[in-house]
């Protein structure tokens, strides 16, 4: 087998069309596609309309950076360091259209788009405004045997972005923690990008099968991005960086220069670059020792 | 009666409605620690066997509560995982949800949520992070507790700005005729009080006041009607037992407090817990060095 899909990180950009809307990978402070994120900031994007289920701080530096033309998200949030200063700040100035569709819907809505069916039934989120708000989304069938449901319209992304924890040449993409609904954004997108914290053989690969949860033939492009998450989670690799988070909310929340300053230095610096200056070999150790750090209650 | 603090009895009120129900799982969804607390509160003492998910891990006992552990610690406890779109179906769409914690910017008389805009949707004042999954969640779990720091006209509203969610209909008889299994009640706990609805056609009531507080003093901060029984009942304070599994194992850092704490308080309190788990796990890697060297 001589299928290799292998490329650089580099190369990303480029395989993102114009205008495209683009599926990003990851939940919460999990497993975000970062490595990718940031490179797509670095070639100056500005058109990209993103699909966040549930974004954190991938989607509030897009926006920061200036990359978005467009947001289809069921919630962005940085938790505990606070609201996301860039959605805010760009909502609210009417800067940046949005289509808030709760994440339930919108994984449903995925799904179809990788069923290849038009639209999928589900117990809704009837008492919404967002239903009414979404006339494009939202909507009722009735089966010939009389029942009436809701339905979502099936959404079918032109990339999908996943951060993997190993992937093969062929595209066969694994993963172990928190994965999201990675797996459904690669069915339902024309085009996925994988990236991985390490590129294996495919005979690792065919070791342990089960946790393939993207089969290669979906996939375009497979890219070796190491700390590829960063600074958020990718769980059992390493925790979430929990520390540069809150410095990145202190600059969004400065704004202005302090905030420029900080996309500046991304855009002027390679990945492995970054992650000499962010990462560097102790800090990537503790971060590693999170997962073991993390302590379970045992029943009594 | 030992001292606590407000959080700490909204804990122990929200823990009860953990109950071990073997068709009904209980999801974590983001790290929202008040939340957190509750359920594990509930797993360590009355409901042991009830399930809990988070995160992409199904079928985990009770774990710590931390900003860069609590993920982590589901994962290696879980007994299997699946795909959000897996989960989403069979727990969040599929009615087999139970107990399900938010807490929004506002919340009104009707059980309606706002967790996306203050002031008018397209221009608002404050946008605010959506609702994840909650408005598809409030419709389908059995029960549901809406939770707030602040018990104010300012957060429990005559009308929301935008219904983000709702749980319609409430009636456990209306639930039942549209074949919906999860009927339970909605509640609603704030550093006052417990308030609850059972029936669409008749406001929240009292549930119950906390220790010391007066029901003029709910009425007069609620934004709705309010039905006031005639004999208030206290809420029941947490006990020694609680206090001792909350504050020695399940959050012994104490990121519980952390919503009720306000702007310079509350980084510098998230930046103390941020240091003392670093040094945790700082110490694993200074200790394997010892070991390899």
């Amino acid at each position: 087998m001589t299928l290799d899909k292998t490329t650089s990180l580099e190369q990303l950009p480029d395989l993102v069309p114009p205008q495209a809307t683009v599926a990003l990978g990851g939940a919460w402070f999990a497993n975000h596609p970062m490595a990718a994120v940031r490179e797509l900031i670095r070639a100056g994007r500005d058109d990209v309309h993103a699909v966040a289920l549930l974004g954190s701080i991938d989607v509030d530096l897009l926006i920061g950076a200036g990359a978005l033309s467009r947001l289809t998200f069921g919630m962005v949030t940085l938790e505990a360091f606070g609201l996301s200063v860039n959605l805010r700040h760009a909502v609210q100035e009417g800067r940046l259209p949005i289509a808030e569709i709760p994440a339930l819907s919108l994984q449903v809505a995925l799904e179809a788009g990788g069923r290849s069916v038009p639209f999928l039934p589900l117990r809704g989120p009837v008492g919404s405004d967002l239903v009414a708000l979404h006339p494009e989304v939202f909507g009722t069938a009735t089966s010939s045997f009389g029942e009436e449901a809701m339905i979502v319209r099936a959404l079918r992304p032109d990339v999908a972005i996943v951060h993997a924890l190993r992937c093969d040449s062929a595209g066969n993409a694994q993963f172990d923690g928190t994965y999201g609904q990675d797996p459904e954004l690669a069915k339902a997108a024309d085009r996925v990008i994988v990236t991985c914290e390490e590129i294996v053989d495919r005979a690792e690969i065919a070791r342990e099968p089960h946790m393939t949860k993207i089969p290669g033939f979906l996939v375009d492009a497979v890219i070796e991005a190491p700390f590829g998450a960063h600074p958020c989670s990718h769980v059992p690799r390493y925790g979430l960086d929990a520390w540069t988070i809150h410095s990145y909310q202190e600059a969004a929340l400065a704004g202005g220069e302090t905030y420029a300053a900080h996309v500046e230095q991304l855009r002027s610096e390679s990945e492995s670059e970054y992650r000499e200056r962010v990462i560097g070999e102790h800090r990537g150790r503790v971060l590693e020792a999170l997962v073991e750090a993390a302590v379970v209650l045992e029943e009594e | 009666m030992p001292d606590y603090e407000i959080q700490e009895l909204m804990i122990c009120r929200i823990a009860a409605e953990m109950t071990a129900e073997g068709e009904h799982i209980t999801l974590m969804g983001s790290f929202t620690p008040l939340a957190y607390a509750a359920y594990m509160l509930g797993k360590l003492t009355h409901a042991s066997d009830a399930w809990l998910a988070g995160y992409n891990a199904v079928g985990m006992p009770a774990i710590e509560l931390s900003f860069t552990g609590a993920e982590p610690a589901a994962y290696k406890a879980a007994t299997s995982r699946a795909s959000f779109t897996e989960n989403g179906h069979l727990f969040h769409l599929g009615t087999r949800g139970l107990l399900e914690c938010v807490s929004s910017a506002q919340i009104d008389g009707t059980t309606a949520i706002n967790l996306s805009a203050i002031g008018p949707y397209d221009r608002p004042k404050v946008r605010l992070p959506g609702g994840a999954g909650a408005p598809e969640v409030v419709q389908n779990y059995r029960k549901l507790v809406a939770y707030f720091s602040k018990h104010d006209r300012r957060t429990l509203v005559p009308v929301v700005d935008f219904a983000t969610g709702r749980r319609t209909p409430v009636g456990r008889e209306q639930r039942d005729a549209l074949g919906m299994a999860t009927n339970g009640p909605v509640l609603i706990v704030t550093p006052l009080a417990v308030l609850r609805k059972d029936d669409d056609e008749a406001p929240f009531a009292i549930e119950s006041a906390h220790p010391g507080v007066d029901p003029e003093t709910i009425v007069a901060q609620t934004g709705f009607e309010l039905t006031v029984p005639t004999q208030v009942p206290t809420t029941t304070e947490p006990t020694g037992a609680q206090l001792a599994l909350l504050r020695e194992r399940i959050d012994p850092r104490g990121t519980a407090r952390f919503d009720f704490l306000s702007g310079a308080e509350r980084m510098s309190y998230l930046e103390q817990i941020l240091d003392a788990e670093w040094r945790r796990a700082e110490a694993l890697v200074a200790g394997s060095a010892e070991v390899a060297s």
